[in-house]
């Protein structure tokens, strides 16, 4: 694992803003629904965040912009240090050999007509990274490295379970041995008893190869067992950001608590559970004052008024909530 | 509603200027157009004052214009075969080619549509039978093996009506017959399939369970809905009406626009051709427009949504 | 009028694999006819100088206008004393070329334009619809007599033209799919694999609609086969000496008193093959695709 410089971040994303138009109708009025609202995160070379917040709170539509396939309105996203390159220019597809993309539902993701061998090889066919001669070796080595044998080399997609199918996802992913990793939901299609498997293998192949993973969930238990850091996310801003260990030991704003709280613990009662109330947040509708209020068993005057800021609350930790006593200024970003 | 029209509307006119266009490029790039109307052997003095008069020495985006605008003051030009207004000369025509294409309509649409309905409302009868086995022959003979096979056998072999000419009623029977078989199959087969995708509707089958008379259900239910996709073929068949005509006149020397248009083509008249172009042309667009707006109309779907 | 001509059946002459033998079996008979026909007509064209007894403008003087079931000339012959065997196998061959050549220039122009209004969206996408537009305004065939009018007939003039017949549907086709391919699935995962748009599109979207774009050659190919040979009747298609099926016909029209064969062959062969290529037609669009009209 070679990490190029310890304070160097391989992403940085400033303010990220994304907006969507939504129609009522055919020939209704466009509203604009903001699904990220104002988003700073870095992720360091090697490192994995975690992020997670239930349907609707941009999760997703913060990796499409931290990869650049979507482009924010406001803010930017550096990688490298370098600003993200306009969609679709040939510098930004150059820059695709170094950040993939791992798809919630991988027979989508794959073309029904090709190999599967053909499609892990198409980004060195792609990026021109391996010599035509040297690419079925190459594709063999992949496929073991994610758990294929290279006997299915010929199979196509509809033949193969969705675990493999996503091995041939991911396996495509890591061809070009990029830099950053970003896997939405890559393991909610799947069934829970090779959601593990994958899960395992994928922290196997970041940690042998180094690579920097955002990993997108809204399944705390995976979320645990692969990030390093963990961002939660609600109505498209960040609630609370700390290390894995902490946030799930003790998790400070109420959303997390809830979050947390949910997850079964074996051998500890259910009492105690606070238990999330109300409607599930609807990004064209967004709350006054501290977007969770309306949920929050704890809320106040202030909180329905006021926008809670993202504050640093203890040393690596930050969270927005009007209730949590710290440092009393705004992280920088 | 008068959204939707004013959409369909500005379409049209954009094809009709589609259309002109097109016949102004074809006219232009095909020669020099002082040559084709005064012809060869006219000495350059003359062809250089028919240039300047016409204006054919400004550049061609002026010509264009200048084109446009004539056009749309109704002149066609001038028939380069008997010096006439070209106009005119078509119009001369329109007659003689409804007179066969009326009654076609009228046969494809009083047989055709009745027989498709008949056939989806008795499936696997004989009349089904016959009406999938018309279709085909609709879709595959071309009407000008249809024509001669029907001379062959009326005016040849059996010798009872005549094969060509415009002299009695006797003379139109077999064009009419000719231009309206292939399009009664194929109108029988469309309402059959439409009438048979509508009998597969919920609601038809929920008209029939409340126990609503057969009789009711096909008359108030099912063929209004029907009714939808059937309009639009037959609004293809009325735009069409000039334009079917070509082949059949040909076959029967009935002297409509179809065969002044072949004849034209023949003696390269541009004038003629290009009158004929855009008559066929707006008569398709007007009658695809009102089928599009009756198709608003017929369908409370559409109804719906442009009422906002 | 479905008259099985036996002696033009290949599948029954040559020994193939038993696995197709069988699959053959299970076809419907009027699909089986069909493939038949359309082979027999496809080996025809393709070895049109090896099967025609005569030139095509070889004159018999002696048997001018003879009838059919003569052993020297098997349709018998036209006023010229032209072996009529001889035309119709020459026009078949000319007939079928122009309507594949016109079916593949089609199939390509009205893809390209429906992955292009795909693409771009907005201003192409309009263009395209214009296209579109007029071409509904414009009855094909009164078109192509305007363009033959002014340039005069040639064939690959009139190949180009007739490749302008069924673009739109084509274009239509294209462009739905490919839009619904690259929204999401499998198209935008190979964008996101930083893919040019050329591959994109060559290389993955063109073969996932690839079978949709071939079952509706199906329905243009004859079509176009019906506007040649109307236009070649009308004596300005396919000129003379050449001959072509509608040709032939427009031939045999002014001889229908006295040799109604010389028009009555090609008659029967462009209706037969209209025919097969609408029943195979049909059926593949059953297999292979219900969701076409």
């Amino acid at each position: 694992m070679i990490a190029p410089s310890a304070n160097a971040a391989l992403i940085e994303a400033k303010d990220l803003v994304r907006t969507y138009e939504v129609r009522q109708g055919m020939f209704g009025k466009a509203t604009p629904v903001r699904a990220v609202d104002g988003i700073n995160l870095t992720v360091m070379p090697g490192e994995t965040l975690g992020v997670v917040g239930e349907s609707g709170s941009g999760k997703s539509t913060l990796g499409r912009m931290l990869l650049g396939i979507d482009s924010p309105q406001e803010g930017e996203t550096f990688f490298d240090g370098k600003p993200m390159p306009k969609l679709g220019t040939p510098e930004w597809r150059a820059l695709r050999a170094r950040m993939q993309l791992v798809y919630q539902d991988p027979l989508a993701a794959l073309d029904r007509r090709l190999t599967v061998a053909e499609q892990i090889g198409e980004p060195l066919a792609i990026h021109k990274l391996v010599p035509k001669e040297h690419r079925a070796i190459r594709v063999a080595e992949l496929m073991v490295s994610v758990g294929l044998r290279p006997d299915q080399a010929d199979r196509y997609p509809h033949e193969l379970s969705g675990g493999q199918r996503q091995r041939v996802v991911i396996a495509r992913a890591l061809a070009s041995r990029p830099k950053l990793l970003v896997c939405d939901e890559p393991v909610s299609a799947l069934d829970v008893s090779i959601q593990a498997q994958v899960v395992n293998m994928l922290r196997d192949l970041q940690e042998k190869n180094g690579i920097a993973m955002v990993f997108i969930s809204h399944d705390l238990k995976v979320v645990r067992n692969m990030a390093d850091r963990v961002a939660v996310m609600y109505l498209g801003r960040i609630v609370e950001e700390a290390s894995s260990d902490v946030i799930f030991a003790a998790p400070l704003h109420p959303y997390t608590k809830a979050l947390v709280s949910s997850v079964p613990v074996p051998g500890k009662p259910l009492k105690g559970r606070t238990i999330l109330q109300g409607e599930p947040p609807n990004p064209a509708n967004r709350p006054s004052g501290c977007a969770f209020h309306p949920r929050c068993p704890l809320a106040t005057d202030i909180c329905r008024t006021s926008v809670p800021h993202l504050r640093q609350v203890a040393d690596g930790r930050t969270a927005a909530c009007h209730l949590l006593a710290g440092a009393d200024q705004p992280v920088a970003a | 509603m008068l959204r939707f029209a004013s959409i369909r509307l500005l379409r049209a006119m954009i094809t009709i200027l589609a259309v002109l266009t097109f016949a102004f490029v074809v006219l232009r790039m095909s020669g020099d157009p002082a040559q084709v109307m005064l012809g060869p052997d006219v000495p350059q003095e003359s062809v250089d004052a028919f240039r300047k008069a016409w204006g054919l020495d400004q550049p061609l985006w002026i010509q264009y214009l200048a084109y446009i605008k004539a056009i749309f003051t109704g002149d066609f030009g001038v028939s380069m075969r008997d010096k006439a207004s070209a106009m005119q000369l078509v119009i001369d025509r329109i007659p003689a080619t409804l007179q066969l294409t009326i009654p076609a309509l009228f046969l494809k649409v009083v047989i055709g549509i009745p027989a498709g309905v008949y056939a989806a409302l008795h499936r696997q009868s004989a009349v089904d039978r016959g009406v999938i086995l018309a279709a085909i022959f609709g879709f595959t003979i071309p009407s000008f093996v249809m024509g001669l096979l029907l001379v062959l056998i009326f005016s040849i072999t059996l010798g009872l009506l005549p094969s060509g000419g415009q002299d009695t009623w006797q003379h139109g029977i077999l064009p009419t017959l000719t231009m309206s078989i292939g399009g009664i199959g194929i109108l029988a087969r469309f309402s059959r399939s439409a009438m048979i995708e509508v009998m597969g509707q919920p609601y038809i089958r929920t008209a029939s369970a409340k126990g609503m008379a057969w009789q009711d259900v096909v008359w108030r239910h099912a063929l209004p809905n029907a009714a939808v996709p059937i309009v639009t073929i037959v609004g293809f068949m009325v735009g069409s009406l000039i334009a079917g005509a070509v082949v059949v006149e040909t076959i029967f020397s009935w002297p409509g626009i179809g065969r002044l248009l072949v004849v034209s083509v023949t003696n390269r008249d541009l004038a003629v051709v290009q009158c004929i172009l855009l008559m066929i042309a707006a008569t398709m667009v007007v009658s695809n427009l009102i089928v599009d707006l009756l198709y608003g109309w017929l369908d409370p779907r559409l109804r719906a949504h442009s009422a906002h | 009028m479905t008259i099985v001509d036996t002696s033009r059946q290949p599948a029954s002459e040559m020994p193939f694999v038993i696995r197709f033998i069988k699959q053959v079996r299970r076809l419907p008979f009027s699909v089986g006819f069909g493939i038949a026909w359309l082979a027999a007509m496809v080996f025809v064209a393709f070895f049109a100088d090896l099967v025609r007894p005569y030139g095509i403008t070889a004159m018999d003087l002696r048997a001018r206008l003879s009838l059919p079931g003569n052993p020297a000339h098997l349709l018998g012959t036209d006023e010229l004393g032209r072996d009529v065997l001889s035309r119709l196998v020459q026009s078949i061959r000319v007939s079928l070329a122009i309507a594949f050549g016109a079916t593949i220039i089609s199939a390509v122009v009205g893809t390209t334009l429906g992955f292009l209004a795909a693409k771009f969206r907005g201003a192409v996408e309009h263009f395209v619809l214009v296209l579109a537009d007029f071409q509904a305004a414009l009855p094909f065939l009164i078109m192509s007599l305007a363009v033959l009018a002014f340039f005069g007939s040639s064939m690959p003039l009139l190949i180009g033209l007739m490749g302008f017949y069924g673009w739109e549907r084509y274009a239509r086709i294209a462009r739905g799919l490919a839009i619904s391919a690259s929204a999401q699935g499998y198209a935008a995962a190979v964008v996101q694999l930083g893919a040019t748009p050329t591959r994109v599109y060559m290389k993955h979207i063109l073969p996932n609609v690839a079978s949709t774009l071939i079952v509706s050659m199906t329905l243009t190919f004859p079509e176009i086969i019906l506007m040649e040979s109307g236009l070649s009747f009308l004596g300005l298609g396919v000129q003379p000496p050449e001959s072509s099926l509608g040709n032939m016909v427009g031939f045999g029209r002014e001889y229908l008193t006295r040799a109604p064969w010389i028009m009555l062959a090609p008659a029967f062969v462009i209706m037969m093959t209209t025919l097969s290529i609408s029943l195979v037609g049909d059926w593949l669009r059953d297999k292979l695709d219900p969701t076409l009209r």
